[in-house]
């Protein structure tokens, strides 16, 4: 039974705050005190004495039983079993002294003792702890037993009465739990529904605060009920010291193990799931790598930025494209008016949305230059394609040889007019820069020629390679 | 959350490497322990803000933002850029339709200057000038007149007589143009100039 409470380690706090105070509750306070010390002793060690425990468990039980005042009709001590409780007559003699307990006190030991005893409690979790509750007659909430220093109250439902002035703001939900946990349905807070819908909302930041609080090893009872702290697996996740693995929530019970940095061996318990996150994160800068032309170091600035550069080409190779193709279309319609006009005499030349300059056919832009850059590199191999209007600016370094006669044979098939080469042997490389310009009519674009450049010159340096000499 | 890590690494020196394996901060880890810490920590927020500046230049430039953490971005990116492909590859495909059905052929070619004509208004002449610079190489001036796809003849003609342009430079005006370059001998060395002399000339001439 306890072996399955993984890291619960009650004790930090329950060391401390053991048998001072007196319950000024005349009621299950103390016993709740009882039992969390219990809780603690027994945890520490080590589940041996169940036996004793269990004897004294049912006695400490019925000892409670008589004490609650509330709607606990529940005598299901006997569901009290041995997992929770611990024996000693030390513990009893606690039953007195509780009585000089302060309210406060009181409060928080009822709800670490609650917890602990939830914390213990994983397998017959369900089915003890509302009998406990209808026991102490508490609400469930157990995260202020988590703050033992805290001026937290939990409100207990018999003490209902008592002015909620006592309770923090932070957990001013807690406050409203008695009438909630007034509710025949039992202390449990956690089971009743009702508690979920007024409270639901709120829990997670609450519970957040609560959480940065806890001494590491603390779980709440709570996170085992994935409906409070569903929404925000993360969060939740954060503090979760302690494990409950019965829970039917597995997956916040993996983030339970995983995230939290405040268990005993904190390290250990990050991995599985924000292992996933990361391993998901950089599968994605993977894909962004690999959707970008011209990758070059690995790491994740560059990968951005590379990115960054090629969304600008893409956008700057749509607007080229789609204004050849606009150039085109009106080309083809022009030459059909051409054509037709000599028939019907006359011709719009606003049908294709542009209006020529100076009247001249040819000249279909609409004042807005067409202008386009990309770059490309393969590993031997840079190409650098500008293109205003109708001229092409062509740079190209290459590493292994000198290549003006293909190059010169590729900007042939373009269709592009070279008008200018300067260029030559510097170091290992040779280094061109081509200006050209398109023939008219023809409808090339820059990532077209940057392509082109560079199969065709990579291919004849691979051909060349063989045959070079040393 | 990983970068916290890695600035947690920093500071404490784990020997524990992080997804990066930043060697680098491991080696410093028992020697001049806070100058060491110091330097890395401002290296490392530095290393951050550049990844951050850069994550939200990303995310100023793609149009659809769903969330807005790091994952989101790289993710709306991803596909940000796939449909931009998408867009190129449709586009050039309209083009490439028109291309083959276009009707550009009947459109008169009335723009081009008639070379011929132009270097006789200009006075110039076709003319190769050759000078030996050492042993392996020479420099060469060619004018020839320009034509379409007359400057890859000239390089094929070069390259199948075994001369290998080192340093170039082409120009083109008044429909001539000009080649000048330093070229050297692929197969060997060129010591006679005036044969080199005669043979681009004959290239040119066939040109």
């Amino acid at each position: 039974m306890y072996e399955e409470t993984a890291c619960f380690d009650p004790n930090p706090m329950t060391e401390g705050t053991i048998s001072v105070d007196g319950f000024s509750v005349p009621n299950n306070n103390f016993e709740v005190r009882l039992s969390m010390e219990e809780l603690s002793y027994h945890h520490h060690n080590n589940h041996t004495p169940c036996h004793e425990d269990v004897a004294i468990d049912i006695e400490l039980q019925q000892h409670l039983a008589f004490n609650i005042e509330n709607n606990n009709t529940n005598n299901t001590t006997t569901n009290l079993d041995n997992t929770h409780l611990i024996d000693n007559p030390y513990n009893l003699h606690e039953m007195q002294d509780m009585d000089n307990f302060n309210y406060h006190q009181q409060q928080q030991h009822l709800i670490d003792i609650q917890n602990g005893h939830q914390n213990f409690d994983c397998s017959s979790y369900p089915a003890t702890t509302p009998d406990l509750l209808n026991l102490f007659n508490m609400p469930r909430c157990s995260a202020s037993s988590f703050m033992p220093n805290s001026s937290i109250s939990f409100s207990n439902p018999t003490l209902q009465q008592n002015p909620t002035n006592n309770y923090p703001n932070s957990l001013g939900f807690l406050g409203e739990v008695p009438t909630v946990t007034d509710s025949p349905s039992g202390g449990s807070v956690f089971y009743d529904p009702v508690f979920h819908l007024n409270h639901l909302p709120q829990q997670p930041p609450l519970f957040r605060e609560l959480f940065q609080s806890l001494p590491h090893g603390y779980t709440l009872p709570g996170s085992r009920n994935g409906s409070l702290f569903g929404t925000n697996g993360v969060v939740v996740d954060d503090r979760e010291g302690c494990v409950y693995q019965e829970d039917g929530d597995v997956r916040q019970f993996e983030n339970v193990l995983e995230f939290t940095g405040k268990t005993r061996d904190g390290e250990t318990k990050h991995f599985a799931t924000e292992r996933h996150r990361r391993q998901h994160l950089n599968k994605k800068y993977d894909a962004l790598r690999s959707l970008v032309p011209n990758p070059t170091k690995a790491d994740r600035a560059s990968v951005v930025g590379d990115a960054i550069e090629y969304i600008k080409e893409l956008l700057r190779t749509v607007n080229e494209l789609k204004l050849l193709v606009e150039k085109k279309r009106c080309g083809r319609e022009r030459s059909k008016r051409h054509k037709t006009e000599s028939e019907y005499g006359s011709g719009d030349l606003e049908s294709c949305g542009m209006k020529p300059l100076g009247g001249d056919p040819d000249q279909s832009y609409n004042g807005s230059l067409r202008s386009s850059w990309l770059q490309r590199k393969s590993k031997d191999t840079e190409v650098d394609v500008r293109i205003i209007d109708d001229e092409v600016t062509i740079k190209l370094v290459q590493r292994k040889s000198s290549c003006l006669l293909s190059v010169s044979k590729v900007l042939d098939d373009l269709q592009l007019d070279l008008h200018h080469v300067a260029g030559g042997h510097i170091g290992d490389f040779y280094s061109f820069l081509f200006n050209t310009k398109i023939y008219e009519g023809s409808s090339v674009y820059a990532s077209a020629i940057a392509n082109k450049l560079i199969e065709v010159v990579d291919r004849q340096c691979a051909a060349i390679q063989p045959t070079s000499s040393y | 959350m990983e970068y916290v890590g890695s600035a947690l690494d920093g500071l404490f020196i784990t020997k524990e490497g992080n997804s990066r394996g930043r060697v680098g901060r491991r080696r410093y880890s028992n020697d001049d322990g806070t100058e060491y810490k110091s330097k890395n920590l401002h290296a490392e927020r530095r290393r951050r803000q550049k990844l951050s500046d850069r994550l939200l230049a990303l995310r100023a430039l793609v149009p659809i933002i769903t969330n807005m953490n790091k994952a989101t971005i790289i993710e709306d990116a991803i596909s940000y850029i796939e449909e931009l492909q998408n867009n190129v590859k449709v586009l050039q495909g309209h083009l490439y339709e028109m291309e083959a059905s276009s009707e550009e052929g009947t459109l008169p070619r009335s723009e081009e200057i008639d070379p011929a004509e132009e270097m006789r208004k200009s006075g110039i002449q076709a003319e190769v000038e050759v000078t030996q610079i050492n042993g392996n190489k020479l420099w060469i001036k060619i004018i020839f007149e320009k034509t379409r796809g007359g400057f890859t003849r000239l390089m094929e003609a070069m390259t199948a007589f075994g001369f290998e342009l080192i340093d170039t430079s082409v120009t083109t005006s008044k429909g001539a143009m000009l080649v000048s370059s330093c070229v050297k001998g692929i197969h060997g060395e060129i010591n006679e100039v005036q044969r080199a002399k005669e043979l681009l000339l004959q290239i040119i001439n066939g040109i």
